[in-house]
């Protein structure tokens, strides 16, 4: 019988067996690693911090807690965008600032200062803390987080930062 | 521990039977190189499907933001100019892959009773995939793709009666826009790849039930026959490596960059279809006035119409090529008049009169000061300062280029443009790149 007129048997079919699971599983890494790599590199990149300017500390009032606007531009995927948060400012009386996260460190809701009891009060499970941040009541792991900030010719620049919720420790994300 | 995890599923599921439906069809005549074509087109549909599908992970269907999502993927996400050049490639390779399989179905009759059905739907797939290349054209939103597509567009307007109809549905309204890019993107991604996977689910099952037709020579094909598994499905996988091999090289070496953003006020870009349409592209140049309408319909309903009655038109029982001198000579007919239409257009389109070495040096030194980083030029580089990319059309004068290299702020007050340290002749060169930098 001529040559590949009958189905190959024994070693020469298994050769054809194995050389096409090699072939497939060359095609399907080949793929698979540009592709994988393609769906998670957004993950791996960090955000940029800048420092950012929140206007002089000389204006803010001492012990006495200031919301002010922290404005940044995130590259957010292909697009820019501009987006303001809310942050805490506290002066402590040897003119140290304390800037804290609008976020909550419970599970990430907005607080709010309550002038009539000076404290900050979350509205969602009722946490509240001092104005130092330390925990004064409700479900709250840890204090409120601080971010990184420093006075440069007069102005206050703050870092923005967002940490992991329900957590005992300051985690950043 | 994959034979045991196997053997488990199959006394539940009984896989054998059904495996030995699927590997175990005889090849009249044994194996063949000649019979890897269909799989190297399946192989390749299933790269588009799923670098398409990746694509789709950054991409936006909208005018706003499709070009920025395209660049995106192209210079920032990691690995996104491969997955894109995949594609890109890819989709020429689908319409070589289809090309060849159909000569070589042509050329050994196998077309023929009783595979009529099998041809049929390779026809409508093929139709299929054009349709593909249409609407995916359109969808990275720069100039190519806009006003490619509004060519497609109006020479389906040529259709008598419906033509404008059919317009106005396939835009979505009156002009080319938001409408457009997102009901080509929903056909793309959604409508069309339903439509062919049962189409190709149907052309396999089709192949199952009437098998393989084997070599045209009857002595061959009587001699005898061998399994699908595992000969011809080695064949195929070496074929598939080879055919990802190549389309992987060209997303490598070739790059594809973006043309601009579309414009639709610049009149005076000159659109290029895909190499797939260029002959087509070319004919239109050779029908004058009032057969302009019937090129444009007319041709491609016939050359579909013919195909989709090829094996009721040619009833010759006969599968060997000596004795089909007619069929085959026509269709040589056919392809000699796409090659030259194909290969008139190529040389028109290449036969760009060659560049002043002195432009060429000058757009040397536009990357050896990075100027990118500040200017675009032609889709490339960042936006900081103004785009290049017709720069010429608004300082046409060559004295002004000179004098702002050498001191931007003294024509131009205000720019925070650096001064470069060049000399006379980089000056000139770099003068002479930007005074070609015009649309006209």
């Amino acid at each position: 019988m001529e040559d590949g007129l009958s189905t190959p048997v024994g070693t020469r079919r298994s050769f054809f067996v194995k050389a096409t699971v090699f072939i497939s599983s060359l095609i399907g890494i080949s793929l698979a690693v540009p592709l994988i790599g393609y769906v998670i590199a957004p993950a791996l990149q960090r955000r940029n911090k800048e420092w950012v300017s929140l206007g002089k500390a000389d204006a803010l009032p001492v012990g006495e807690p200031k919301a002010m606007d922290y404005t940044m531009t995130e590259k957010d995927g292909w697009q820019e965008i501009h987006t303001t948060k809310g942050v805490w400012a506290v002066k402590q009386p040897n003119g140290e600032v304390t800037v804290f996260s609008p976020i909550c460190p419970h599970l990430g809701c907005g607080y709010r200062w309550d002038q009539q009891d000076r404290l900050f009060k979350c509205p969602c499970h009722g946490s509240v803390y001092d104005m130092n941040g330390t925990v004064k009541a409700g479900p709250a792991p840890r204090p409120l987080d601080t971010l990184p900030s420093k006075i440069e010719n007069g102005d206050l620049l703050v870092q923005y930062e967002e940490y992991k919720s329900g957590l005992a420790k300051k985690v950043e994300l | 521990m994959a034979s045991r995890l196997y053997q488990w599923i199959d006394q539940r599921l009984k896989l054998k039977p059904l495996e030995q439906t699927l590997l175990d069809e005889p090849i009249p005549g044994g194996a063949s190189w000649n019979y890897v074509f269909g799989s190297a087109t399946l192989f390749l549909f299933v790269l588009q499907a799923l670098t398409g599908m990746f694509l789709m992970i950054y991409y936006v269907p909208a005018t706003d933001h499709a070009y920025d999502t395209v660049q995106y993927i192209q210079h920032e996400v990691w690995g996104g100019w491969f997955v894109r050049g995949l594609h890109h490639w890819g989709a020429s390779g689908v319409m070589l892959a289809i090309g060849l399989h159909m000569l070589q179905v042509f050329f050994d009759g196998a077309y023929k009773r009783p595979r009529e059905l099998m041809w049929i739907v390779g026809v409508i797939l093929l139709a299929i995939m054009l349709a593909f290349g249409f609407t995916g054209y359109l969808l990275p939103w720069d100039q190519n793709a806009y006003w490619a597509t509004q060519v497609g567009i109006n020479m389906v307007g040529s259709v008598p009666l419906i033509g404008d109809f059919l317009v106005k549905a396939l835009r979505g309204g009156e002009t080319l826009g938001a409408l457009t890019i997102s009901r080509f993107f929903a056909i793309h991604v959604a409508f069309l790849p339903i439509i062919i996977a049962v189409g190709i689910m149907l052309h396999l099952f089709i192949l199952r039930r009437v098998g393989p037709a084997g070599p045209h020579d009857e002595t061959r094909a009587r001699a005898g026959s061998e399994t699908f598994y595992p000969r011809q499905v080695f064949m195929d996988a070496v074929v598939m490596l080879g055919v990802f091999g190549v389309v992987a090289m060209l997303a490598i070496s070739v790059e594809f960059p973006l043309a601009d953003r579309a414009d639709p006020s610049d009149h005076s870009f000159v659109p290029v279809p895909e190499w797939y349409f260029l002959f087509f592209y070319q004919l239109l140049k050779y029908a004058p006035g009032a057969w302009g309408p019937l090129a444009t319909w007319l041709l491609p309903t016939l050359f579909f119409t013919g195909l989709l009655l090829l094996p009721f038109v040619d009833r010759n029982p006969e599968r060997h090529p000596s004795s089909r001198r007619v069929v085959l000579g026509a269709g040589l007919g056919f392809l000699i008049v796409v090659f030259s239409l194909l290969s008139i257009s190529l040389r028109d389109l290449y036969a760009v009169p060659k560049r002043d070495p002195s432009v060429i040096r000058g757009m040397a030194l536009v990357e050896q000061f990075h100027c990118k980083t500040c200017h675009r030029i032609h889709g490339e580089g960042v936006n900081v300062g103004p785009d290049l990319s017709f720069v010429a059309d608004r300082r046409p004068d060559r004295e002004w280029h000179l004098q702002h290299f050498k001191d931007p702020q003294s024509v131009s007050p205000g720019s925070f443009m650096p001064k470069f340290p060049l000399n006379d002749k980089q000056l000139n060169d770099l003068t002479n790149y930007m005074l070609t930098l015009k649309s006209g």
